[in-house]
């Protein structure tokens, strides 16, 4: 996913996102004394992504099943695009809907690409079509295509849920169901698949239902959040802003967390602050041209980069002798994407032991730098009011 | 009671036969090769018929297994009366099924084929159920949430992924079969059963039989076996 975020690139086959509403969608499963979902209503505008969030058993894998009718709701009904989705049968209905789930589902006896060829099978399409269809989905998940010829149990976790994602989006479905997609994953493979599909659903804008029961993952990845508590009962919708600003009742507020204001930084992004410019030096230059320039700089080290402007080492006053920088020399570079959500950034810092970061665009190119001390402003605005609203940008950053 | 079944085939030890150097080892009922190269020529045509009363066997038991096992897949209750009918069928000793189908179905490869089929319906239900059931649940639940209609889940998804254990279980009834179909020939039906009991004694005799029995099934083994991979090819990439 290493593509930058086009303007309409829904591809060829480009349907406009559907608009899903649940109106008053009731669940009793036969034998259980109380409904699952006592009577939940939510809309969905299109292309954003609704996350249903909540304790365990209370009620989100079934809320989204009942969507492409893999589950039959006991009253109630869910429209899309304004009209039930009980009017198509359900096979129909299921191949516009793509379908992810946290153990993948992937099929063990077909490789990847006759994985991701299933619904475009299904509707027959071509098999030119389905091929170029097939290689675009892996370039598009950042997936080698040498790994079209493989089984899933050849792949890793991760690569697994590229393919799952890669699969759903196969016919660029109007909308998508995702159950915990990157729920069983390793965190930093986690924090990555995320913010690639962040950057995907940037360009495919497509309207999802995503299922977790990690509150972290949903601020990050929702333009709204459905808070349920147990009973299917929706304990409150809204944008993830306002969910930290301002939780509805106690059981919100404890569910998102004490640490609430730690929690702000999923909101805005590396791009959303104020970077520092570094001085750009290059191997070879004269160490008195490098000590005159750093005299007027913001960041008190010099940044190597290379031809194309990738950075590649920072220098100290140590290595600024001689006559001119040295071959190879300094230390490493910790490089954060300008997409990046600040908390993931700020974690990466830390783990760096380092004050400065260097902010990347999508091919690489320094656009600047990310101080420790600009997150923690962001963090603790300086003013009379510690704790001041945050601006109403969230999740996705359109 | 064999006696009273048993009907050589023609098939009696001729002593005389053979170069006049072979009688001493012949008449001591050892094994010796140039008697059996000189009557193997005779086997063949049991052998034949062994691996036609086998095939068919199989052939029909496998379709029977099965179309009860895809029957009972979808309605589970039907499991347990399907095992222990079949289980009932595989206990009763060879011999007396025999002698019970005897009035209604009379000698020959029909009362044989009965018998033979009814011990691998068993075998054969089990392992698919076996495999069905192993089939991943996410797998099936994807394939439902994709659109495929429950037919094409049970034909692209389920059945493929039971394929190992389905052929496990192919494997043990071709093996199995071959040694029955030995008692064919107590129901008239021919087979390697013929030589066989026509003469116990000459070790020449029961090599070059029982030989055959065993080649015979180490090849079914190795043909279902070769079926298998070549259709099951997800298999071994995943241990690759
Ligand atoms: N097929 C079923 N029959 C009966 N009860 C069910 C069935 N499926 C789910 N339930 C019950 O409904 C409740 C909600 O289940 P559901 O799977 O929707 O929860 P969830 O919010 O997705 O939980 P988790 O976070 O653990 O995945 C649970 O108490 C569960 O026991
Ligand atoms: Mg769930």
């Amino acid at each position: 996913m290493t593509r930058t975020t086009k303007p309409d690139d829904g591809g060829p086959t480009a349907t406009p996102a559907a608009s899903l509403r649940f109106d008053a969608v009731q669940k009793r499963y036969p034998g259980n004394a109380r409904p699952t979902i006592e009577s939940l209503s939510i809309e969905v505008p299109a292309g954003e992504i609704c996350v249903l969030v909540g304790p365990s058993g209370c009620g989100k894998t079934t809320a989204m099943r009942m969507v492409n009718r893999l589950i039959e709701p006991t009253a109630g009904q869910i429209l899309i695009d304004g009209r039930p989705n009980t009017e198509r049968a359900p096979a129909d209905l299921r191949r516009e809907i793509g379908y992810v789930i946290q153990q993948t589902g992937l099929f063990p006896h077909r490789t990847i690409a006759q994985n991701v060829a299933t619904v475009p099978k299904l509707l027959g399409w071509s098999t030119d079509r389905i091929a170029a269809r097939t290689t675009e989905l892996l370039e598009l998940v950042g997936l080698d295509p040498e790994f079209a010829d493989r089984y899933p149990a050849q792949l890793s976790g991760g690569q697994r849920q590229r393919v799952g994602v890669a699969r759903a989006l196969a016919v660029d479905p109007p909308l998508m169901l995702m159950d915990e997609p990157f729920g069983a994953i390793d965190p930093i493979t986690r924090e990555r698949l995320q913010n690639e599909f962040l950057r995907l659903q940037a360009q495919v804008r497509r309207t999802i239902v995503f299922v977790t029961h990690d509150i972290d993952e949903a601020i990050k990845m929702g333009d709204r959040i459905a808070v349920m508590r147990p009973g299917g009962r929706l304990a409150q919708y809204a944008t993830p802003a306002e969910l930290l600003l301002s939780p509805a009742d106690e059981f919100v507020e404890q569910f998102v967390g004490a640490d609430r204001a730690l929690k702000r930084l999923a909101l805005g992004r590396v791009r959303d602050l104020e970077l520092e410019e570094p001085t750009r030096v290059r191997y070879g230059d004269p160490v008195a041209g490098v000590r005159e320039a750093l005299r007027r700089a913001e960041v008190p080290y010099p940044l190597v980069i290379d031809a194309d402007g990738r950075p590649l080492a920072w220098l100290d006053d140590d290595d600024l002798h001689g006559e001119r920088i040295a071959d190879g020399i300094g230390s490493e570079v910790a490089v954060v994407d300008r997409d990046d959500i600040l908390r993931d950034a700020f974690s990466d810092v830390l783990q760096h032991r380092v004050q400065y970061a260097a902010v990347t665009d999508h091919r690489g190119v320094v656009i600047g730098i990310l101080s420790a001390d600009a997150v923690a402003r962001e963090l603790a605005p300086p003013g009379p009011a510690p704790v001041q609203p945050a601006e109403a940008h969230h999740g996705t950053g359109a | 009671m064999s006696l009273v079944l048993a009907q050589s085939g023609g098939f009696v030890r001729d002593r005389s036969a053979g170069a006049s150097g072979q009688d001493a080892c012949v008449a001591r009922d050892g094994v010796c090769p140039s008697w059996i190269a000189e009557n193997f020529d005779r086997y063949v045509e049991p052998l034949q018929r062994h691996v036609l009363l086998t095939v068919v066997a199989l052939v029909i038991g496998f379709t029977i297994s099965f179309a009860l096992a895809l029957l009972a897949h979808r309605r589970r209750w039907l499991v347990t009366p399907i095992v222990q009918l079949t289980g009932i069928l595989y206990t009763i000793p060879s011999l007396a099924l025999f002698f019970l189908l005897l009035p209604l179905t009379g000698r020959g490869f029909l009362t044989a084929e009965i018998a033979l089929v009814s011990y691998t319906l068993l075998i054969i239900f089990r392992n698919v159920i076996t495999g069905l059931d192993g089939v991943p649940a996410d797998a099936v639940d994807a394939a439902r949430g994709m659109g495929l209609t429950d037919r094409q889940v049970l034909w692209k998804v389920e059945i493929p992924l039971a394929l190992p254990e389905i052929a496990a279980g192919l494997r043990i009834a071709a093996t199995t079969t071959v040694g029955l179909a030995t008692l064919a020939f107590f129901a008239g039906a021919g087979g390697l059963g013929d030589p066989i009991y026509a003469d116990l004694t000459f070790k020449s005799n029961v090599l070059v039989a029982g030989g055959l029995c065993v080649l015979l099934a180490v090849v079914l083994d190795l043909l279902v076996l070769l079926a298998q991979r070549l259709l099951t090819p997800w298999t071994r990439a995943a241990t690759a």
